[in-house]
């Protein structure tokens, strides 16, 4: 018996620790929580002024627009995932489709997705909780589309990531956008951090995006530069992102990884 | 120029420090059936994911029709299809979806149509709305082929194509390809460990051995003049 179970242990070791990411898994979840909720506790403990209901609201505009980012990127990971899971790249990619068309195809369904799930979370809101989500007005567009790009500049770095290195790096899909929660400053704002931490935080687009949400919420105040700094950084990133991914394509190509791939 | 359906010049694929093709150079004529043979790893699957694009060369360069596949792939993709037990079909989608998808990607007009000759054909009909992820691995390779001669393809890849058959269907699915092949006067590569398939079929054979061509011609000439009494005594006797 002692054997067996001995067997399992070292199959479940073996699974664990035999890619980094998958090491990488264990370890983020409780180093992310910590860091998430402490700054998220310092916020609060030196901002007693803020009513529940303006805290309430603000936490919650924050978490359906941090599902968009969140959705966005499963939307684009998963739909591409799905094709590797079915071992189904080989007949995708001896089709006429052009690379440029998997990632036009993979952005449009993320969009949808993401629109489908997350429209009922903002009326469940709305009508639960007294949710003033749509007082960002024009600006409720403008961060849905900048979180939805992130996330599909992420999707893409994952989706390359895991055709190239293999399955090991799904994990990835699922962690990544939490192992950038605590620098986007999502619940509390970017004053929170230590100040080598604001420097890693405003390289994020996400930062931005969300002190913009915090800025017109409670000041009714739009600040222009930041809304500059949104779009410069996202068009960069999903720039990169897809040529990236795009060029895990090729080496894949190059590498045979494309008829080998499934679960 | 002559019509040739395949060509490749001095074509060679390296993993790292491996070759697995070495320097290959052959024509393939328009029309007929081909049947590609070697041990495992011999480089044939390679050979067939390269003449698709799925896999770059190292050196060297592939034509079909004519066309480099380096300057014409999405030109050249329209016109060939491929099929292999080892390559599946989205398993969440029924098979109907599956095969209307294909049909859109290789822009086959009037799909509904083709698809229902194919099935009617092929013997899926009643598989139609089955998830394909719920089928036998028997019907999956039907429903593989149909997928695989949706677009029609003048240039046919196929990987085992009757591997998880019985033999009644091994035999009739043999049969389908050699009347597809004659009335379509299209090529058709097959790559087989059913060494007797490989007879009943190829008029023409490429036997690879280590990424090198080791025989490529007319199965007939192999036999006769060096009187092997089937496919399976020249590997025996060529260990």
């Amino acid at each position: 018996m002692i054997q067996r179970i001995y067997a399992l242990l070292m199959r479940y070791q073996n699974i664990a620790f035999g890619s980094f990411p998958r090491l990488l898994s264990i370890f983020y979840w409780p180093t992310v929580q910590i860091l998430f909720w402490g700054f998220f506790t310092n916020f609060f403990m030196s901002n007693g002024e803020f009513g529940v209901w303006s805290a309430l609201n603000i936490i919650l505009s924050a978490v359906v627009l941090w599902d968009v980012l969140f959705r966005g990127q499963l939307g684009l990971t998963m739909s591409f995932f799905e094709e590797l899971w079915s071992r189904n790249l080989p007949n995708l990619f001896i089709t006429p489709l052009k690379d440029i068309e998997i990632v036009i195809g993979l952005i449009l369904t993320s969009f949808l997705r993401t629109l489908l799930g997350i429209t009922p979370a903002i009326f469940f809101a709305n009508f639960f909780f007294n949710f003033h989500l749509f007082n960002l007005g024009f600006f409720l567009i403008f961060f849905f589309f900048n979180l939805i790009i992130v996330g599909w500049s992420v999707g893409f770095v994952v989706s390359g990531l895991v055709l190239r290195f293999g399955h090991a790096f799904e994990e990835l899909a699922w962690a990544i956008i939490f192992m950038i929660l605590p620098f986007s400053c999502v619940y509390y704002p970017l004053d929170s951090l230590p100040n080598t931490l604001q420097w890693v935080a405003n390289i994020l687009p996400t930062v931005h995006i969300f002190e913009s949400m915090r800025s017109i919420l409670i000041d009714n105040e739009i600040i222009n530069s930041r809304i500059l700094i949104i779009i410069t950084l996202n068009s960069f990133y999903l720039f990169c992102s897809i040529i990236f991914f795009l060029n895990m394509i090729k080496v894949s190509r190059k590498k045979g990884l494309l008829f080998n791939q499934g679960e | 120029m002559i019509n040739s359906s395949v060509k490749t010049v001095k074509l060679s694929k390296q993993y790292e420090s491996t070759f697995v093709l070495k320097n290959i150079s052959f024509e393939l004529p328009e029309s007929g059936l081909f049947g590609i043979l070697g041990r495992n790893g011999a480089g044939k699957t390679t050979l067939l994911a390269m003449l698709m694009g799925l896999v770059t060369p190292s050196n060297g360069q592939i034509y079909i029709f004519n066309k480099s596949i380096d300057l014409k792939k999405y030109e050249i993709l329209k016109e060939i299809n491929f099929q292999s037990p080892y390559v599946e079909l989205p398993k969440k989608m029924t098979v109907i979806q599956n095969l209307i998808f294909y049909s859109r990607l290789y822009g086959v007009l009037n799909y509904n149509l083709r698809i229902e000759e194919l099935s009617n054909d092929l013997r899926i009909k009643d598989l139609l709305n089955k998830n394909y992820g719920t089928l036998s691995s028997g019907q999956k390779t039907r429903v593989n082929l149909v997928k695989a001669l949706l677009n029609n393809p003048r240039l046919l890849l196929l990987d085992e194509p009757t591997a998880s058959l019985d033999v009644l269907t091994s035999d009739f699915i043999r049969e389908y390809l050699i009347n597809f092949q004659r009335k379509n006067k299209s090529t058709i590569l097959i790559t087989s460990h059913n060494l007797i398939e490989i007879e009943k079929m190829c008029s023409h054979l490429i036997i690879l051995d280590e990424g090198n061509i080791f025989f490529k011609g007319k199965l007939k000439s192999l036999m006769k003049e060096n009187n092997y009494s089937s496919l399976k005594d020249f590997f025996l006797k060529n260990k």
